[in-house]
């Protein structure tokens, strides 16, 4: 329903913000409700490193949010380019989670299928798959598996790119040669991840 | 002083380093350091991707549940993401009952179960507040005089409590480069992130932050930089050649971690300082002290 705010103080008559979008994110995003706490002062966007890569600042995804920019804010570059260096948390005078909201609006967009930054979603993707198959990270068969999941051609372009420094982790001993083997119990890790995958907000569709 | 030490994923690999030189400097400080016993990641900084909130929760709850279970002893993160996000997720568990409820009935899935009794701390304030510079100083066999170390302190490290150093200014790192003998130069971008878990991925925008922290420790007159993360150490070391070919810089600065400084400082051979690990060397500079 379209609501008309403004007219009886003489400004004429302006849209309401359609509020349907900041509800589902309330609801369904990972620290979403912390959102209603911005008082849009932008500081978060001033300690920001990535800022200037970035489509809108946190403070303005948090100001599309409001008004109802489903769209622009699932497919903007800025929610998957947080370095995570928590410079916005600790400097938000409100105390509102931004880098955790961030995270959490760049896990409901790739559930949603929007890819906001394709190639980090797919390496946090593979970084994701090595945690759940076996309880821990190996780095260089995560990378592996993110420059074999491109096709023939960009894959090798990748592997020649990152060659001399995986020679020089491999000559001064910085990786490790065998296969990571998955923890003692990987079987019940995995059922704690299954429940808390269905049991959490973050994934709701 | 006995402790867990959560090693975490990078310490094994790409930070092996810090490892080496850790336990090395832990065994002449009179720290006994035992590992978490089928310990999991953390998740790091990229777990958003594939994880939701309650996925990641769950990653840092198991292995808190694990140490209670194992003895309940103060967790040591030497990597500033696993302590962050040990110690955020066991404060959210600590100050939020509902939440540590359900985190309960997920961790019975492994007949686990948390309590929320561990202390969660990093390796920088186990050193300082713990240990003690006194007792640094006094086992410095070989000062680093002369030196003159950025110290590094990384963006995860001291946040997002600041528990135990400030979270913009923080100087712990430099009082022990100072303990040891060596000249902490003034570093204003001790705090400005490397670019994290983006690297791989964000190279452009990651090259100009790891220019402005090298080109910023060089400016001070810092020769060597010293780091208490294992991420930050690999961008800002493993990176700098392909950095320097693709934006036509020509940094050379070794990127050491602070155990590393210590070890030597403490007259350790250069294999349990694990300086023979570096891809940058630093023994010109460490052989003039």
């Amino acid at each position: 329903m379209e609501q008309v705010v403004g007219p009886k103080y003489g400004f004429g008559g302006g849209k309401a913000y359609d509020q349907s979008f900041a509800r589902e994110v309330y609801e369904k995003v990972d620290a979403g409700d912390e959102l209603k706490m911005c008082m849009q002062c932008g500081v978060c966007a001033g300690s920001c490193p990535l800022r200037e890569k970035m489509d809108y600042s946190p403070r303005k995804i948090f100001a599309l949010v409001r008004s109802g920019q489903r769209e622009k804010v699932l497919s903007s570059q800025a929610i998957m380019l947080c370095t995570s260096c928590y410079s916005c948390i600790v400097r938000c005078p409100r105390k509102v989670p931004v880098m955790e909201i961030m995270h959490g609006l760049a896990h409901y967009a790739l559930r949603q299928g929007y890819k906001p930054r394709e190639e980090t979603a797919l390496f946090g993707e593979k970084f994701w798959g090595n945690i759940y198959r076996l309880g821990r990270v190996d780095e260089k068969d995560v990378a592996l598996r993110y420059f074999l999941s491109h096709k023939l051609g960009q894959a090798i372009k990748l592997m020649l790119e990152n060659k001399n420094m995986g020679i020089g982790m491999l000559r001064y001993k910085r990786m490790k040669v065998l296969p990571e083997r998955p923890i003692k119990n990987i079987k019940s890790f995995k059922k704690m991840l299954d429940k808390a995958k269905a049991m959490g907000k973050g994934g709701a569709v | 002083m006995n402790y867990f030490l959560y090693q975490g994923c990078s310490l094994e690999a790409g930070g092996v380093h810090y490892t080496v030189s850790l336990k090395a400097v832990a065994k002449a400080l009179g720290m006994t350091l035992k590992e978490i016993e089928d310990w999991n990641c953390c998740g790091a900084s990229i777990s958003y991707v594939g994880g939701n909130d309650l996925s990641v929760d769950i990653l840092a709850a198991r292995n808190l549940a694990l140490a209670e279970a194992q003895g309940g002893m103060d967790i040591v993160a030497p990597c500033s993401s696993c302590y962050i996000i040990l110690n955020k997720v066991n404060r959210k568990l600590q100050e939020t009952p509902e939440l540590l409820k359900q985190v309960n009935e997920i961790l019975a899935e492994g007949r686990l179960k948390y309590s929320g009794k561990i202390r969660v701390r990093h390796l920088l304030d186990v050193l300082y507040h713990d240990v003690g510079l006194d007792k640094i100083r006094a086992a410095v066999k070989k000062p680093l005089r002369g030196v003159a170390v950025a110290g590094y302190v990384g963006c995860q490290s001291v946040r997002p409590y600041g528990e135990y150093d400030s979270v913009e200014k923080p100087v712990i790192q430099d009082r022990i480069i100072e303990a040891i003998g060596a000249t902490a130069v003034p570093f204003p971008n001790k705090m400005r992130c490397c670019g994290s878990g983006l690297f791989l991925t964000e190279l452009e925008a990651c090259y100009e932050l790891v220019r402005n922290i090298l080109g910023d420790a060089q400016a001070q007159g810092g020769k060597i930089i010293s780091t208490v993360c294992p991420m930050c150490q690999m961008n800002l070391e493993a990176y700098q050649g392909r950095m320097n070919k693709a934006i036509g810089t020509d940094f050379k600065v070794p990127v050491v971690f602070i155990t590393q400084l210590m070890a030597t400082a403490f007259g350790l051979s250069r294999k349990e300082a694990a300086l023979d690990r570096l891809l940058i060397s630093a023994d010109p500079y460490l052989k003039a002290a």
